[in-house]
């Protein structure tokens, strides 16, 4: 159907976003595709080397599966921040996703996590990374005769992994002004063996920080100081861009999104059991 | 024409693509207890029930109702009785003006049939979607955890 009717065809999930978006006419399209009843997409899978989201779960279904796994348990938290109990029986994972925003809430974690995005086409599948998944403000790797399937977040075979979300808003309801996210995956041997981090509302698209990241990786957990988290945040920090808008100025973004990875990183080394000096 | 079930009952709404729920609900069917005011899924006010869980009706198309059981404010009295939940905002007077007060009303029935004994923190993070401009909140509260316990000791005389 996307194929046929080209650029005027549009997918509808939960259409929170989409209501908005035609409402104040910054799209028109003349056929909506409605997939917001597409069962097969709707699933969350816990499977011992990952986690498989499909797109059309609400995220209502991701809030209630806290107790399924622990990096469920963080996903969840962050949807407890997003919109209200009853817009998020609506709205969808895979929606917010497709939606772009560069304050977007999951999208930091999923880009920490080092997350796939399953692409769904007329050849078939494709997947690409969280990070690569977005391309600009509202715009993303779907092609027009394509549609995301599902999110996989890969689990360590030899170790394990904990995450963290943080970010500044001054209610509920608000988008994030800034906003920052870490995982970190400790090796059996104790060693920090993978860091990912995802910045928010600083740039168009959502950011990570491989040097950063380079910074922290061999570290021994018993080794790493609050310190040395404060500098990784630092080295995440510079790849910042961000703007001046209604919502923050740029220099106070530039500024919290390196508070917000800081206390993201403490909070992942923490939930490893790591004693933070 | 395009058939939905409201409050048990199926009716008919036109077929255009073009409208959210709210709009078909309170025009098509003159269904005006549910209430539009911020029109972008920030207020509350057009939460209805779509098989049972809450949802901002202003934020969906009439034709994704298709197929759905819709509950809304008029749904829930039986004949002249009030729900409880709705009896207990009249008895705590959880209102002001009452422009808010169906969709606080449908919040609440979904929020207690998943925690049926909150405590008043958990009812006002349950209603956090709902906004009320008169500031009525710790009267809402209190109705809320009164027709919690309507809603129970109505379970418990059934049994």
């Amino acid at each position: 159907m996307l194929a046929e009717h080209g650029p005027d065809a549009m997918i509808w999930a939960g259409g929170t976003d989409m209501t908005l978006h035609w409402q104040r006419e910054k799209v028109s399209p003349t056929v909506c595709v409605d997939i917001r009843d597409v069962s097969q997409l709707d699933f969350i899978e816990v499977g011992n080397d990952a986690i498989r989201i499909g797109a059309m779960t609400a995220l209502a279904t991701l809030e209630r599966a806290a107790g399924r796994h622990h990096i469920l348990k963080m996903l969840s938290d962050i949807t407890k921040l997003m919109c209200t109990p009853q817009t998020r029986t609506l709205a969808t994972v895979g929606g917010n996703m497709c939606n772009a925003s560069p304050a977007a809430d999951l999208s930091p974690a999923f880009v920490a996590l080092d997350a796939t995005a399953v692409i769904f086409g007329r050849n078939g599948t494709r997947e690409v990374t969280a990070y690569d998944f977005f391309v600009g403000v509202n715009r993303t790797a779907v092609a027009q005769d394509e549609i995301l399937q599902e999110v996989t977040i890969p689990l360590p075979s030899d170790g394990e992994i904990h995450g963290s979300y943080r970010r500044i808003d001054r209610t509920v309801v608000d988008i994030a002004l800034v906003n920052g996210s870490a995982a970190v995956t400790v090796g059996i041997d104790g060693v920090i063996s993978k860091v990912g981090l995802g910045l928010g509302a600083v740039a168009p698209i959502i950011l990570n920080a491989p040097d950063a990241s380079a910074a922290l990786e061999g570290t021994s957990l018993a080794d790493v100081t609050r310190d040395k988290l404060a500098e990784v945040a630092a080295i995440a920090a510079r790849h910042a861009k961000p703007i001046t808008d209604v919502r923050a100025s740029a220099g106070y973004r530039q500024d919290m999104v390196e508070v917000m990875l800081r206390r993201a990183l403490e909070d992942a080394i923490t939930n490893h059991g790591g004693k933070l000096r | 024409m395009t058939v939905l079930k409201v409050n048990g009952r199926p009716v008919e709404i036109s077929d255009r693509g073009d409208r959210t729920l709210a709009d078909a609900l309170r025009n098509d069917l003159g269904l005006i207890g549910t209430r539009v005011s911020c029109a972008e899924g920030e207020c509350g006010s057009c939460t209805i029930l779509v098989d049972g869980q809450p949802s901002t009706s202003c934020l969906m198309l009439a034709q994704q109702a298709e197929g759905k059981e819709i509950t809304t404010i008029e749904g829930l009295a039986d004949g002249d009785n009030l729900h409880p939940i709705q009896q207990a905002f009249v008895e705590e007077q959880g209102f002001q003006c009452g422009f808010c007060t169906p969709g606080l009303i449908i919040s609440a029935k979904a929020f207690l049939a998943e925690n049926p004994n909150p405590t008043a923190d958990e009812v006002a993070v349950g209603m956090s979607g709902n906004i009320c401009r008169c500031g009525a909140y710790p009267y809402i509260v209190k109705a809320v955890l009164r027709g919690a316990e309507k809603i129970r000791a109505v379970a418990l005389a059934a049994e």
